[in-house]
């Protein structure tokens, strides 16, 4: 009996540490995986797309971890990094790179924009504890219609970029055939389905695996405990004679900075740059994807990011095909849309940690 | 006291640099767009009909202390369900405007009591709370309007449906609604259509906005708005306060969605809704309005100047630079720009207000000691 | 106190569903469709008339909705269960035209689209024989995408026509 009552919390625990939305959402996903043969689906090649939709956002979604773990929030600001990354993408191309070599070079423009753009929002985000997921919304938002007339109006003229006729302005979808298309996908690829032109992205994965084996470093570093104390603690951490601003703008570079990378990982694996508003649609699924994974407002690890995305890009696959030949209707859009806002809702109606003292 | 005097005017400037922020880009605006007034004044008194009712209903949340409502975008679904419903049943012109908003009352009801219970959970994140409750009910509307109409709703004609049989079309056609509010009793002054009625429900919605302040539940409001422990030791059930300021906010944006519907004439069912939040939230920002201030000039003057820039922009845009499309990048830019820099004002507000009464109260604590002393 | 509130509530509510009930009523939009056709019934023909001409309202001023000759089919819109028009019919070619007459038509709530037979409402027939429903044929349109966009959070940040 005792033993009996000791399980039953236990499992309570479990429930409650885990949220019950993850749960289900995990149900949900290994029912889509037990199902998908079933219903006549291919299971190596899906298994194959949710591999490489993952290759795609993992970075994106590790973008997220420095701001969480020093109390910024989520990073709805994440435009900003991505506007980086496009405008290192661009330059790339216009200054005339091509192959894997655009790739490296697009990172390497992207970053003294992530770092000055990031500097800037950190800066903000200082001015405005506690208000910040509102305003980083809004401020990419803001950015982004910025870029618009931005990507319309620079000297831009590579003619794979700009419009044929006028001879100006960005395309909206630009293609990366000959630029950094799979870049890093084609590095050491392993055939899963070749006739289908399925591939393992060792070169991706890899990346992730060197970019996710840094952060996780850099969290054990002395900066990096200084980091998360500020995040689970600011007033210890002052007390402590930690620097919370200087961390907090740190780590909002550092989220600024992935996010550039990210979206250029993104666009090698997608094989397309999307321009103008298309940075809008990567917000809230990458926001969503981290919280699925088990991370809180303000605490967040690599295997968040691994577990979240794994799961996010299993339904984002998986529903299509498995749910349509279900039911015979096409509800995948929806369950996508109900699942990854209802798991930002969850995650923002929890009492976070140690709010009772702001 | 001494510095009182000292920020008056640069305290008025400061409480005000939006709508001053407007008013400079409207008179750059206007010789470069090369609208005569007589034009600009026509498509202003027609957006002022067509969009005062949404951001009106925007007052009631601010006034409870939650902040500028995101989720009206709730109303604005509940009625788009409504007009659906209603246009099915072939219920025309004015008969069937009043009977898509009272088709909308017990939806906007229950989607905000659904939002209210939400909101309470998350206290001191309402907004952020409330801007993702409407990403998230967009996909249940599209679930009820995409999949369950037809099959579970019955929808008697094939005309709305899609072709497959079940779901609503991408447009919805109101053409025998199409401004039949605006045009009952509209006047014409110097060719200017005025309608009068669409103005005078505005009206009436300002009066009661009035009067509910003085009610026993608008003090309330005010007084959950203040501070919530406070209110609660007053015997004011806070929770069930906010809901109700929440549940009103969602039937008038419902109202206020069929008059702005009844006056385009038709709506694109699966996105007419997604950007009015942001939209009357910006309109009202502009006129003046902050996170925890909104009164109904600020609706007022928000909508006249903000609508002013709106028509402008893209004549001006391509005026400018030869191109229709900056214009409307601009208008948008514009829009999250205001929402943005009031977000921000009012962050930074509340932050100096915080450390101002900590700074007073290490004073206080200062000063007792050197009295022990 | 919280009993009269209830009280109240729900005495709102009926009064709304009733406001609801008599909108459903008064407002029934029918689009009427007005035949100028000979009819065959019961043995007999009904011969249709040269020209009518329909004016919506009790009398033939301002604009007609419809010039039917013989043959055609004219159309108007009415909210109501009740369509009332003025009908000034020539008989033949080149005849004078009659005196306007006034006529009102029950419409039934279930047809969104009744035919009206003129020739045989004018001989007054019973309704079963001068009334018939259009049925329109749903209009084929190629179903759009409702998104195509890639991570499915809807990629329309502007509204054109706010």
């Amino acid at each position: 009996m005792g033993k009996t009552l000791e399980n039953q919390s236990t499992l309570r625990g479990f429930i409650d540490r885990f949220g019950m939305p993850r749960l289900i959402i995990a149900a949900f996903v290994v029912l889509l995986f037990v199902m998908a043969p079933i219903v006549g689906a291919d299971l190596t090649m899906q298994i194959g797309n949710v591999i490489n939709r993952f290759s795609w956002n993992a970075v994106l979604v590790l973008a997220m971890v420095p701001m969480i773990q020093s109390g910024c929030s989520l990073n709805f600001g994440i435009p900003l990094g991505i506007l980086s990354g496009l405008l290192g993408g661009t330059l790339s191309i216009q200054l005339g790179f091509t192959g894997v070599a655009s790739f490296f070079v697009a990172i390497l423009l992207a970053t003294p924009f992530a770092v000055l753009v990031g500097g800037g929002y950190g800066w903000l985000l200082n001015k405005i504890k506690g208000g910040e997921m509102m305003i980083a919304t809004y401020v990419g938002l803001a950015s982004i219609a910025f870029m618009c007339m931005m990507w319309l109006l620079l000297p831009y003229t590579s003619p794979t970029m700009v419009w044929g006729l006028s001879g100006k302005g960005l395309r909206t979808t630009i293609s990366l055939d000959g630029f950094y298309d799979k870049a890093l996908a084609n590095f050491l690829a392993i055939p899963i389905d070749p006739e289908d032109g399925l591939y393992f992205p060792t070169g991706s994965i890899l990346f992730f695996a060197v970019l996710a084996l840094g952060i996780w470093a850099f969290f054990r570093t002395k900066t990096g405990t200084a980091m998360t104390a500020v995040g689970s603690n600011p007033q210890f951490a002052r007390a402590a004679g930690i620097n919370v601003n200087r961390m907090r703008l740190l780590s909002v570079i550092m989220s600024t900075w992935l996010g550039a990378v990210g979206i250029l990982v993104y666009q090698q694996g997608f094989g397309f740059m999307q321009l103008y508003m298309a940075p809008n649609n990567m917000t809230l699924p990458t926001v969503s994807a981290i919280l699925i994974g088990g991370a809180a407002v303000n605490k967040a690890s690599i295997p968040n990011v691994i577990i979240g995305t794994v799961l996010f890009q299993s339904i984002v696959t998986l529903t299509p095909t498995v749910v349509t030949a279900m039911i015979h209707m096409d509800i995948s859009e929806v369950v996508r849309m109900i699942v990854s806002n209802g798991m930002i809702l969850y995650a923002l109606t929890r009492v976070m940690k140690g709010e009772g003292s702001r | 006291m001494k510095n009182k005097q000292k920020f008056s005017l640069g305290r008025l400037l400061q409480g005000n640099i939006v709508p001053i922020m407007f008013i400079v880009i409207c008179i750059i605006c206007f010789p470069m767009s090369g609208y005569s007034p007589a034009y600009l004044l026509n498509e202003l008194v027609t957006r002022m009909g067509r969009n005062t009712f949404l951001v009106l209903s925007l007052l009631i949340p601010v006034m409870a202390g939650l902040g500028m409502n995101f989720a009206m975008t709730l109303g604005a679904m509940a009625g788009e369900i409504g007009l659906i419903l209603v246009s099915d049943w072939q219920i025309w012109g004015i008969p069937g405007i009043i009977l898509a908003m009272i088709l909308s009352i017990p939806i906007s009801i229950l989607f905000g009591i659904f939002c209210g219970n939400l909101l309470n959970k998350a206290k001191g994140r309402e907004m952020i709370t409330s801007y993702i409750i409407a990403f998230f009910m967009n996909g249940v509307y599209q679930l009820i309007v995409l999949f369950m109409m037809g099959p579970i709703i019955p929808i008697l004609h094939d005309t709305l449906k899609l072709p497959r049989g079940y779901g609503i079309r991408n447009t919805v056609s109101l053409l025998n609604m199409r401004q039949h509010l605006d045009n009952l009793l509209a006047i014409n002054v110097a060719g200017i259509k005025i309608p009068v009625l669409t103005f005078l429900i505005i009206g009436v919605l300002c009066l009661v906005i009035v009067w509910f302040r003085r009610t026993k539940l608008g003090q309330d409001m005010r007084a959950v708005a203040q501070d919530m422990e406070v209110a609660r030791n007053a015997g004011i059930n806070v929770d069930r306060t906010r809901i109700i300021a929440i549940v009103m906010s969602t039937v008038l944006a419902g109202f206020g969605m069929i008059i702005y519907l009844q006056n385009l004439g038709n709506f694109p069912t699966y996105s007419a809704h997604t950007q009015i939040g942001t939209f009357s939230i910006a309109a009202l920002l502009v006129g003046g309005a902050s996170v925890e201030k909104a009164s109904i000039s600020n609706a007022f003057l928000g909508v006249f100047l903000f609508h002013l820039m709106f028509i402008m922009a893209p004549a001006a845009g391509t005026a400018v630079t030869g191109d229709s499309m900056i214009g409307e990048y601009f208008r948008t830019f514009v829009s999250y720009g205001v929402i943005t820099v009031a977000l921000i004002m009012y962050e930074a507000q509340k932050r100096r207000t915080r450390s101002a009464t900590g700074h007073l109260l290490a004073l206080a604590q200062q000063e007792e000691e050197a009295r022990a002393k | 106190m919280k009993k009269r509130n209830v009280m109240f509530l729900c005495l709102l509510a009926l009064i709304l569903v009733g406001i609801g009930a008599i909108m459903m009523v008064i407002g029934r939009g029918h689009t009427v469709y007005f035949d100028n056709k000979s009819l065959d019934y019961e043995g007999k023909t009904y011969e249709s008339p040269y020209k009518i001409e329909i004016y919506q309202g009790g009398n033939a001023d301002g604009e007609s909705v419809a010039k039917l000759y013989d043959g055609e089919r004219g159309s108007a819109t009415q909210i109501g269960q009740k369509i009332t028009v003025t009908l000034v019919i020539t008989q033949e070619k080149g005849g004078d035209e009659a005196e306007p007459a006034v006529y009102t038509i029950d419409l039934p709530y279930s047809m969104d689209g009744p035919v009206i037979n003129l020739p045989a409402y004018l001989a007054g027939l019973p309704e079963e024989a001068y009334l018939s429903e259009f049925v329109p044929v749903a209009s084929e349109e190629p179903e759009e995408e409702t998104s195509d966009d890639d991570l499915g959070l809807g990629d329309d940040m502007m509204l054109g026509d706010f």
